[in-house]
């Protein structure tokens, strides 16, 4: 089975609107920019629909996202809802010199990153590793199809590289966990990362080298 | 390429952000050095080790529960009344403002284009007026003669063969006739202010005050302010001696004559002119400030001609009274 085919590309919605500050993606035509941010304007003047409408444009990308850093459903629901809470109510302070996906994806990532530190320092306070595992393996009992059921041994293999993955991951700072996070699984681009993440294309750049390495450090025994 | 530099790079190719000039650079590097090719390798098995972990959508289910969780709580939040209404649309306004800086400034500098360009246009009219009146005037008076002293400007007019030539001339004039003349009263006012010759001051001062002790044409302020001026200021005594005769007549009925002839008399460096103006004060003496500045001078002048001068008349007040 190829590897890649594990990764499920992210849906059209999110990719098409990878914007970045003052360079709006080309990516994006223009008429579907010039249909969103009249969304935007409507949503600015007090439309509740227009608002739901941008809800459901990212919606997915954003529990996707939030899911996948968390491991925990319960987590990706509160950020997501706490995301889109906070952009309904600072809508009008967006102006649209990055994208809206850009804007989200800020408010998003800051949540994600607010958690994955209080986890961290709770984890630190208690001084004992928690035991996390139980929703990563449902995470990947998820995926589970009946591929990977037609071969047990390959299906066990690949739970306990995932439980080695996560663990690697967890031993990264929030900050290099949310870069790699975002290069790695979400796909984008490190300029669009730095945007997000409020820093430079260098940094980003830095942060992912620094994750790399210590990823490398971590996983050398399963490899 | 240097093994350090290609790590940079491996790093990016693996993540598919290394740009397509740089990538044949770093696989012609990566066929040369068996290092950093064993590098490429652990990364791109770091990249498919973690593809093992997979993005899964959210479920279909968890993706209904979040959104109508969202709903609820967008319709529980407050509704907004008009005045918070307000200030958001202001806010947004200035924001939308803020966001159009280009265009701000576009319009800040064609209005100062527009602006610079209308006032060139007006002061050259303006300025065209001036120089036809100055050449006329210069042609008038050509034929008087007057030396000129210096050229301050050459200016050539656009698309023609005229110069217009800005000079100076130094033209000396006299005027004869009585002080009385207001022209010549004048011009004596602006001699007593004559900084550069002394005899000018003396001989100004002089006349205006000989003006005012015979009582013509003295009643108005600028003679008298001129008077006064000199004899506080003059640096020459014979000056201030003459300035200080002229305003013997105010003393009497002017409170601020008397008050800088009280000042001379404390300050004056020259004790003709102190003497002068103790006898000038006799007539007020009954004046409180008179009396103190008599004591005073009396007590502590330099001069004992006039220390004695003094004593004798604040001794002579009181029968005087």
């Amino acid at each position: 089975m190829p590897i890649d085919a594990l990764r499920i590309s992210p849906p059209a919605s999110t990719q098409s609107s990878a914007g970045r500050c003052r360079i709006q993606s080309s990516r994006m035509d223009s008429e579907a920019r010039a249909l969103e941010n009249d969304l935007i304007r409507e949503a600015q003047q007090g439309s509740r629909t227009a608002f739901d409408a941008l809800v459901r444009q990212y919606d997915q990308a954003v529990l996707r996202l939030a899911l996948h850093l968390t491991g925990s459903e319960q987590d990706a629901e509160d950020i997501h809802q706490e995301a889109f809470l906070k952009a309904y109510r600072y809508l009008a302070n967006f102006r649209f010199e990055c994208s809206f996906y850009t804007w989200i994806y800020r408010i998003v990532t800051n949540l994600c990153l607010d958690l994955l530190r209080r986890r961290k320092s709770r984890r630190e306070d208690q001084a004992v590793l928690i035991d996390s595992s139980g929703e990563e393996m449902d995470l990947l009992n998820n995926v589970s199809d009946e591929r990977a059921s037609a071969n047990p041994d390959r299906e066990l293999n690949r739970k306990f590289l995932g439980e080695r993955i996560l663990s690697a991951l967890d031993q990264l700072t929030p900050r290099e966990r949310m870069v790699f996070e975002l290069k790695h699984y979400q796909g984008l681009r490190l300029r669009t990362i730095g945007e997000m993440l409020n820093t430079t294309e260098e940094t980003a750049k830095n942060t992912l080298f620094r994750a790399t390495r210590k990823l490398r450090a971590n996983l050398a025994q399963v490899r | 390429m240097k093994c350090e530099l290609a790590q940079e790079k491996i790093a990016l190719a693996a993540w598919g952000e290394l740009p397509e000039d740089q990538r044949a650079q770093l696989e012609q590097h990566l066929a040369e050095c068996v290092t950093c090719s064993s590098e490429m390798e652990a990364v791109e098995a770091l990249t498919k080790a973690m593809s093992l972990l997979p993005v899964e959508e959210p479920s279909a289910n968890l993706m209904a529960r979040t959104r109508l969780k969202l709903e609820a709580a967008l319709d529980a939040l407050p509704r907004e009344n008009w005045l918070v209404r307000l200030t958001q649309s202001f806010s947004l306004g200035m924001a939308r403002l803020r966001s159009a800086p280009l265009a701000a400034s576009i319009l800040l500098i064609l209005g100062i284009l527009a602006g610079g360009y209308g006032g060139y246009r007006a002061g050259l009219h303006v300025h065209d007026t001036a120089q036809t009146a100055l050449i006329l005037q210069a042609a008038q008076q050509h034929d008087t003669n007057a030396k000129i002293a210096s050229v301050s400007s050459i200016v050539q007019v656009p698309n023609s063969k005229t110069v217009v030539v800005n000079y100076n001339r130094l033209v000396p004039d006299s005027i004869q006739g009585s002080p009385d003349d207001p022209q010549i009263r004048q011009l004596l006012l602006l001699g007593a202010r004559n900084r550069v010759n002394p005899s000018v001051r003396d001989n100004s001062v002089g006349l205006l005050a000989e003006e005012c002790r015979t009582g013509r044409q003295c009643n108005d302020g600028p003679v008298r302010n001129a008077l006064m001026v000199a004899m506080l200021y003059d640096k020459s005594p014979t000056v201030r001696m003459k300035a200080l005769d002229g305003l013997q007549s105010y003393v009497e009925n002017d409170l601020s004559v008397r008050d800088a002839v009280l000042e001379a008399l404390m300050n004056d460096s020259d004790a003709q002119i102190r003497a002068q103006a103790i006898g000038f004060l006799t007539p007020v003496e009954a004046d409180s400030s008179v009396r103190e500045v008599l004591h005073t001078v009396a007590m502590q002048d330099d001069n004992p001609h006039i220390r004695d001068v003094s004593q004798q008349v604040l001794a002579a007040a009181p029968q005087m009274q």
